[in-house]
């Protein structure tokens, strides 16, 4: 069963479009394998709208004074759109799979809408990143062989990690497909994986190694996250 | 006995102190199945009505431009003629569908302005139907087509160059500007005069 779901801070700046891509990408995509987390949308949703279009809301207070060159504006601009056809209608949408490791799965709608870029390959981590362009903040795919395991690392700013497939284990337990683990400069950790798994991850800034041996590993965090 | 039955005569709500609502919610949700259903201009007039100076306020707050807010205004107001179709009373209130739009076209905006990317994932984020999207269709009536480029062969020149960089060749405002060396602002008014001319035309042969 999924255990982490994204905070409510999250979730309702996720309903209200204020987030970075890379972090509503990876909500959406966990809503997609959480019917708990659905429902919560939905109702944020309606609650959100609600309080954004009522009559005495935050964005009418000026409505009284609105001027005869908005009107005439609005007016035009009404105009002009019941002149359009109404032609929008829908058609299945395919699904689209990805291929790891000699399997195939269905990745969530809102990951496989992305850019990818190619894979790079470090031991039994592959990582590619998704091509958004959100500066410092960076998204990737990551997947990593049977009995792989990332050098123990702290992050200066968060780590997020969606699982896709497969499991992974660190010191605070073991995750299931659909889990959200979002980590900050609180948390040191060491995920390895026995079966192999398949992540979104999202990184806003450079990973601390800090670790023995581990340290010379810096440059790896660049790499793989 | 208790009818299971859900009652089919919500009639009896309308009409009651409506003007003391804070949100005339079911007067909206009626007026956007009417759109839907019958495409009533009328309705979608009380729907703009409504909803443009509010999306309008959040679009200012948003960008901190008027400019960009009318387009916010335009996007998500164009959307909810074009895609009334697709809207379900069991699927939320009215409020709650547009808000979603509104959304959706500022979240697309502020990507634009940030990371000057166009690829409108807002749909993708936000779905409306979790196993089927959306399918723009331009036209389909070859017809009707030819009959446009002739029309729009017909425009002056500036206005031309306007309306094929926009429907023809997927350019947005701004980059046509850049390329023809003109404000954004005459490019919309161009546009703006080029559509009525095309409009004016094309609707007298219709009648």
């Amino acid at each position: 069963m999924i255990k982490y779901h994204p905070s409510k801070q999250l979730m309702q700046k996720h309903v209200a479009g204020e987030l970075p891509v890379g972090l509503s990408v990876a909500i959406a995509a966990h809503i997609e394998l959480c019917g708990a987390c659905k429902l919560e949308l939905d109702a944020l949703e309606s609650k959100q709208a609600e309080a954004a279009f009522t009559n005495s809301g935050s964005y009418s207070e000026e409505a009284a004074e609105s001027s005869t060159e908005e009107d005439l504006a609005f007016e035009a601009m009404m105009n002009d759109i019941t002149q359009l056809d109404m032609s929008s209608e829908m058609v299945p949408r395919v699904p689209q799979m990805f291929d790891y490791q000699d399997k195939s799965v269905q990745l969530p709608r809102a990951i496989a809408a992305l850019k990818l870029g190619s894979f790079i390959n470090a031991g039994k981590v592959s990582r590619a990143r998704f091509e958004l362009d959100e500066g410092p903040l960076r998204s990737s795919l990551l997947h990593i062989k049977p009995g792989g395991e990332i050098p123990e690392h702290t992050h200066t700013g968060f780590e997020l990690t969606l699982l896709l497939d497969g499991s992974f284990e660190d010191e605070s337990g073991s995750y299931v497909p659909g889990d959200f683990i979002m980590l900050d400069g609180r948390h040191n950790h060491t995920p390895k994986t026995e079966e192999g798994c398949l992540c979104f991850t999202l990184v806003d800034s450079a990973l601390h190694f800090n670790k023995g041996l581990s340290k010379l590993l810096n440059p790896i965090g660049n790499l793989i996250y | 006995m208790v009818s299971l039955e859900q009652s089919s005569d919500c009639r009896t709500i309308k009409g009651k102190n409506v003007g003391m609502q804070e949100t005339p919610s079911e007067q909206l949700t009626a007026a956007l199945v009417n759109v839907a259903n019958n495409a009533d201009k009328k309705a979608y007039a009380y729907l703009f009505s409504y909803f443009a100076p509010k999306i309008k306020r959040f679009g200012i707050k948003q960008f901190g431009s008027e400019a960009m807010a009318m387009e916010l205004v335009q996007d998500t107001m164009t959307s909810v003629w074009r895609k009334a179709k697709l809207y379900h009373q069991d699927k939320g209130a009215a409020t709650t569908w547009v808000y979603t739009i509104m959304r959706n076209a500022s979240f697309d905006a502020l990507r634009k302005v940030k990371s000057n990317k166009e690829d409108n994932l807002s749909e993708e984020i936000w779905p409306l139907f979790h196993d089927e999207q959306v399918c723009e269709k331009s036209f389909k009536d070859h017809l009707q087509t030819n009959q446009l480029k002739e029309k729009i062969k017909s425009l002056p020149a500036a206005q031309r160059d306007v309306v094929v960089g926009v429907y023809f060749e997927d350019m947005t405002q701004e980059q046509l500007a850049q390329h023809l060396g003109i404000p954004v602002g005459t490019v919309k008014s161009r546009l703006r005069l080029a559509l009525k001319k095309l409009k004016v035309e094309l609707g007298e042969q219709h009648d």
